[in-house]
């Protein structure tokens, strides 16, 4: 084993940049979950070039006018026609959230306790990093990774048109409905960061949140069956990140996609506020 | 190097879960440039006492300073100059050595001025991801993120849990030499051979409450002195018995065992009126004394008498 003597006068510690090093640890753990995301939509996207022409052809009408399909995609459709519809079937519907959201929900969920399990916590705790701090660079890495997720989304889309002649989408519609979607996606970084800042297991954390998503995808199914049912609906987040109105029929109600940034907002705020008040474990 | 004002001061820390209280108003003072040793059985309090000095955990009452900051309204500034050794190191094992020291003293804000040297000393692996680390491997990535960027006060957790004897040596030798430096080391450690080898003194817990502070060098006397003696005459047992400061006498091969606390003169008096043919004096093991303070009210009197 090798040997050596300190030096007697070994310089002082020089200052260097800190950085955002919390955060791009974080977002590596995101890593592959986000690239999964991705991937999977741009599935999607190849499926649908495949998909569209057979679609437009079919009879289903008065399948798509019922309340049962409505509930479960999260809005009406009148018919199958052009790849805007079947975007917004197979990707900008309800599913959008309970898949993507429920992808970002899980990581953020995990970003902390997973640092708990892994034993970092402690060791950069013990380091002049405050607990606000640490908490919001998480959150941080949390938001960029829907927010390349968001993006990975819209190059699916666009890559599916390269198979079309005459692709139907109106781009702009798409990125607003991309947006309400990126406003649910918030929500889900909100919720996960809520969950992890007092759950100690990493997995706990990350299922409970996608576990909440799923309820509220569960809400907006069963609430749009009948309207005895209907204040479902309105306790249930997808409610407020419509795909398909935005996407097809070019309607929103703006204020919809603010609810979802104040809930995320309000649930990730009360997480800073839970994980700087409690004490943290050691598993 | 002591000086007069203290590094740590710990002052009636107290930090209760639910209704049981790990740690019941415990005080004690560390002064700069001292080896401090913390010791106690499991479940003492000794982590959650360190963990309530790095602010990961909130104690139910009391305070605790390092340098004047206090530890939880100063957090930032002190914690730019403490360097802390968890007891059980976990990390990341996706994260190679060199990433993992990158991360570290990124987030201290200070470059790594000693992990040159700690490396060449530890021999530290620095390549592989950290998955493949053994727990002593592990332990010296610890090590190594503790000093590397040259803190003024270190808080060791069980620092040499899991390292081989050869590597405790050595870093009980780099402890010493830390000391030299100026640099003040509060040490929790449930190897009493090693605290009483580099520790100036030691504070003992049981249960949450401190059962005593007391210098080595003090403890070491109040351990006292083994003495095996071998006469060439006939001596009864209860002869050995009566000279003041022994006790625990005990024969076998024809030698004599016995314990003496304190003076050694009545012993060497009562020796004399004898034919010796052998005595052998050793210091008594610190250990017993620890574990004394360790099992109860009851042997801590014996040792406090």
């Amino acid at each position: 084993m090798a040997t050596s003597s300190l030096a007697k006068h070994t310089p002082p510690a020089k200052k260097c940049a800190r950085g955002l090093t919390i955060a791009r640890a974080s977002l590596a753990h995101t890593t592959i979950p986000i690239a999964s995301g991705g991937a999977y939509a741009i599935l999607i996207a190849l499926l649908l070039g495949a998909l569209a022409p057979s679609l437009a052809q079919a009879d289903t009408g008065a399948y798509l006018s019922s309340n049962v399909l409505a509930g479960v995609l999260g809005g009406h459709l009148a018919h199958l026609g052009g790849i805007t519809v079947t975007l917004a079937i197979y990707l900008y519907s309800a599913f959008y959230g309970l898949l993507f959201g429920g992808i970002v929900a899980y990581v953020s969920g995990v970003a902390i306790p997973l640092t708990i399990e892994n034993g970092t916590l402690d060791l950069a705790l013990s380091r002049p990093i405050s607990r606000t701090r640490y908490y919001l660079e998480n959150w941080g890495a949390m938001l960029l990774g829907a927010v390349l997720l968001s993006l990975l989304t819209v190059f699916a889309a666009w890559f599916a048109t390269l198979f079309l002649t005459h692709p139907d989408i109106d781009w702009q519609w798409l990125w607003i409905t991309q947006g309400v979607q990126s406003a649910f996606l918030f929500f889900a970084t909100g919720l996960g960061m809520l969950l992890g800042s007092f759950l100690h297991a990493s997995r706990t954390a990350g299922w409970s949140a996608v576990g909440i998503i799923a309820l509220g995808y569960l809400l907006n199914t069963f609430g749009g069956l009948s309207d005895k049912y209907s204040w479902l609906l309105k306790i249930n987040p997808s409610y407020y990140a419509p795909g398909i109105d935005p996407l097809v029929y070019h309607q929103l109600i703006w204020w919809y996609p603010g609810v979802l940034v104040m809930a995320g907002l309000a649930l990730g705020s009360v997480g800073l506020i839970v994980f700087n008040k409690r004490d943290l474990p050691t598993t | 190097m002591l000086t007069q004002e203290p590094a740590i001061v710990i002052e009636r820390l107290q930090k209760s879960y639910g209704t049981i209280q790990a740690v019941k108003g415990i005080s004690l003072r560390v002064q700069q440039g001292e080896i401090f040793g913390f010791l106690g059985p499991n479940g003492a309090g000794k982590t959650t006492t360190i963990r309530c000095m790095l602010d990961v955990i909130r104690p139910t009452a009391g305070t605790i300073r390092v340098f004047g900051w206090d530890a939880q309204r100063d957090t930032l500034s002190m914690h730019q100059h403490i360097g802390y050794l968890p007891g059980d190191v976990r990390l990341p094992g996706q994260m190679t050595g060199k990433q993992i020291i990158d991360y570290f003293s990124h987030l201290q804000g200070r470059e790594p001025v000693l992990l040159h040297d700690l490396v060449a000393r530890f021999d530290v692996e620095m390549k592989r991801p950290l998955k493949g680390y053994s727990k002593g491997m592990r332990q010296k990535i610890g090590i190594v993120l503790a000093f590397m960027c040259d803190p003024e006060v270190l808080i060791l957790d069980e620092p040499t849990s899991g390292l081989d004897p050869l590597v405790r040596k050595i870093f009980n030798e780099f402890l010493i030499e830390e000391q030299a430096r100026g640099k003040t080391i509060f040490l929790s450690s449930h190897v009493l051979s090693e605290v009483e080898k580099v520790c100036h003194r030691v504070a003992i817990i049981r249960q949450g409450e401190l059962v005593t502070v007391e210098a080595v060098e003090a403890l070491r006397q109040k351990a006292g002195q083994l003495v095996t003696v071998e006469f060439g005459d006939a001596v009864a047992p209860q002869d050995l018995d009566r000279v003041p400061g022994v006790s625990d006498v005990t024969q076998s091969n024809g030698s004599y065992h016995l314990h003496v606390s304190g003076s050694m003169t009545a012993l060497i008096k009562a020796l004399s009126c004898h034919e010796v043919n052998r005595l052998l004096v050793e210091e008594a093991p610190l250990e017993e004394v620890f574990l004394k303070f360790y099992e109860g009210p009851e042997k801590t009197a014996s040792v406090t008498r």
